[in-house]
């Protein structure tokens, strides 16, 4: 299946979509690919849900093309090879695990064995449980089991790992990876930094409507370039959040978290304000604090142009 | 042909979905308890016990109370459980999926079916332990409009369910359900009501149900059919606009 690997699956082409008069994404282009995870990021209200409700044909644009496998996405044709886990996502309470994942299976001509499914997503031991009797994170591998029951070709996933112990996120990742390896696309909506670190070949980074990074994981992180610094201060850490080349101050524990783009200028201006600071450690900045960064910065721009 | 490859046959997903519509309401006893035992209960009650032993009286009773049966398993089974498919997000997964539009509404019309005619054997058979005395005729004119009679409460009930949260639909339903089944003249006939009462029920699709399943039993003169099957009618059309405009409500 390798052959399908740089094939375009579903593109958003000049995009528009508004709520009232609030416009939540404008001329949005975006193409998703076969064969590979793309992850979605950004801060709340961004524009991820959007972008996957108009991919999924939840949501309708009010101008541009939408296409999924070279259809509308309401066509039935495209949905027969779209898998979605939505973020809010009930269960049929009185089915039992097994027969809400078949009756979902049945939909698509080129289901799987509902036995497999429910292995893949580690519900086998409780494949006769009804559904109302599901913790939260056991209903949510439902969810994810009801997504891959009908192979689909483009696998559409919110926040799929919320509620979930280590192990259980870990054996989801594998799944999810073995699919794109196998030739589905996969579009992963998240607010967890080590959920796409792990798992996506690209991430796409949107605030306030527009993508502001897209890259591989090393890519954006080596775009920003951001450094942190820990510092152990007794000044409050709004003193810190006017210092040059300072996009976010976080307090870890007894210390501050420093986020810059501007290491020596921020450190050598926390020395004038706090002449007493002692212990600092300075450290590249995780894929989380880079897209913090990245966020702020394209605030700031924004800002800056108006 | 791609179609072949991707889409499973329609007719396979209508009745797997039907099947699990039917199993779905049958594990819940709060559902099942009040719509089917209650008529039947009630028509044992009200109608055999008190009314003494009169064939006549049980007659008009089995009419009007296999009309009153149908309203549970409609009102309840699309306005509460549509309401709560929508409300915890089952409806638009189904919706996303390439399951057929219309199997979503055909399966719990089955289901609606299959609660229904539970409900109409029990009472056929208490009517007929009581002394009604129907020909074959009669006997199928009589399910007939009592089989009918569950498009327009289905209607009414997916106009309810598509508008309202669940809490608020069950509310609304069981408004609904008491005012067609007391004003409608289900459990007594309307001319004990006060008159401007009686004028209500000329607005309800229970009480021209009701008359015309008298007059299928033989208890009502059979000339006047177009009387209750005009309105009967139009009060279907009015239901089907407002359970067509709840579901474009909720599609956006």
């Amino acid at each position: 299946m390798l052959s399908n690997h740089s094939s375009t699956i579903a593109a958003l082409e000049g995009a528009t979509k508004a709520y009232g008069t609030h416009r939540v994404l404008e001329a949005f282009d975006f193409t998703l690919e076969a064969g590979s995870v793309t992850a979605l990021l950004g801060p709340n209200g961004a524009g991820k849900s959007t972008v996957a409700g108009l991919l999924t044909g939840r949501l309708q644009a009010d101008s541009g093309r939408v296409t999924l496998f070279g259809r509308d996405p309401s066509d039935q044709l495209a949905r027969a090879r779209l898998g979605i886990m939505l973020q809010a996502g009930g269960l049929p309470e009185t089915l039992t695990v097994a027969e809400a994942v078949d009756l979902h299976a049945g939909y698509f001509a080129r289901r799987l064995p509902t036995a497999a499914v429910l292995e893949q997503a580690g519900l086998t031991a409780l494949a006769n449980r009804r559904c109302d009797r599901l913790s939260g994170g056991e209903a949510r591998k439902v969810q994810f089991a009801l997504a891959i029951a009908g192979a689909p070709d483009l696998l559409v996933l919110d926040e799929p790992t919320t509620g979930f112990d280590p192990d259980a996120r870990r054996a989801m990742w594998d799944v999810v990876r073995a699919k794109a390896d196998a030739g589905a696309g996969v579009l992963l909506a998240t607010h967890h930094m080590d959920e796409a670190e792990a798992l996506a070949d690209r991430i796409v980074v949107i605030a306030g409507g527009r993508i502001i990074a897209d890259g591989t994981p090393a890519a954006i992180k080596a775009q920003v370039a951001a450094t942190a610094i820990r510092l152990r201060t007794r000044l409050p850490a709004e003193r810190f959040r006017a210092l040059p080349g300072v996009a976010k101050v976080e307090t870890v524990g007894a210390d501050l978290s420093v986020l810059t783009t501007a290491p020596r200028a921020s450190l050598e201006a926390a020395f004038a304000i706090d002449p007493a600071l002692q212990h600092f450690e300075v450290t590249g900045a995780s894929l989380e604090d880079a897209l913090a960064n990245l966020v702020q910065s394209n605030r700031t721009a924004l800002k800056e142009a108006a | 042909m791609m179609s072949d490859v991707l889409i499973a046959p329609a007719p396979a997903v209508y009745a797997r979905e039907s099947w699990a519509e039917i199993i779905k309401s049958a594990r819940m006893p709060q559902f099942i308890i009040p719509t089917i035992a209650l008529p039947p209960a009630f028509y044992a009650l009200f109608a055999l016990a008190m009314g003494q032993g009169s064939a006549e009286a049980a007659t008009r009773a089995l009419a009007t109370f296999g009309v009153f049966a149908v309203m549970g398993p409609a009102l309840f089974g699309f306005g509460a459980n549509i309401a709560a498919e929508r409300e915890s997000g089952q409806l638009e997964l189904k919706r996303l999926s390439p399951m057929p539009a219309g199997a979503q509404i055909a399966a719990k019309l089955a289901a609606t079916t299959a609660f229904s005619m539970v409900a109409f054997v029990m009472l056929y058979a208490l009517g007929l332990a009581g002394g009604v005395a129907l020909t074959a005729g009669q006997w199928v004119m009589l399910a007939g409009v009592h089989t009918l009679a569950i498009i327009p409460f289905a209607l009414i009930g997916l106009g309810i369910g598509y508008r309202l949260g669940q809490k608020g639909a069950i509310a609304v339903a069981n408004i609904a359900f008491l005012a067609m089944a007391v004003l409608g003249g289900l459990w007594m006939p309307i001319a004990v009501l006060p008159q401007a009462m009686q004028t209500i029920a000329w607005a309800l699709p229970s009480y021209h149900l009701g008359e015309m399943a008298l007059m299928a039993a033989g208890q009502r003169e059979a000339a006047n059919l177009w009387l209750h099957a005009g309105p009967l009618t139009l009060i279907t059309l009015a239901a089907a606009l407002f359970a067509w405009t709840g579901e474009r409500q909720q599609a956006k």
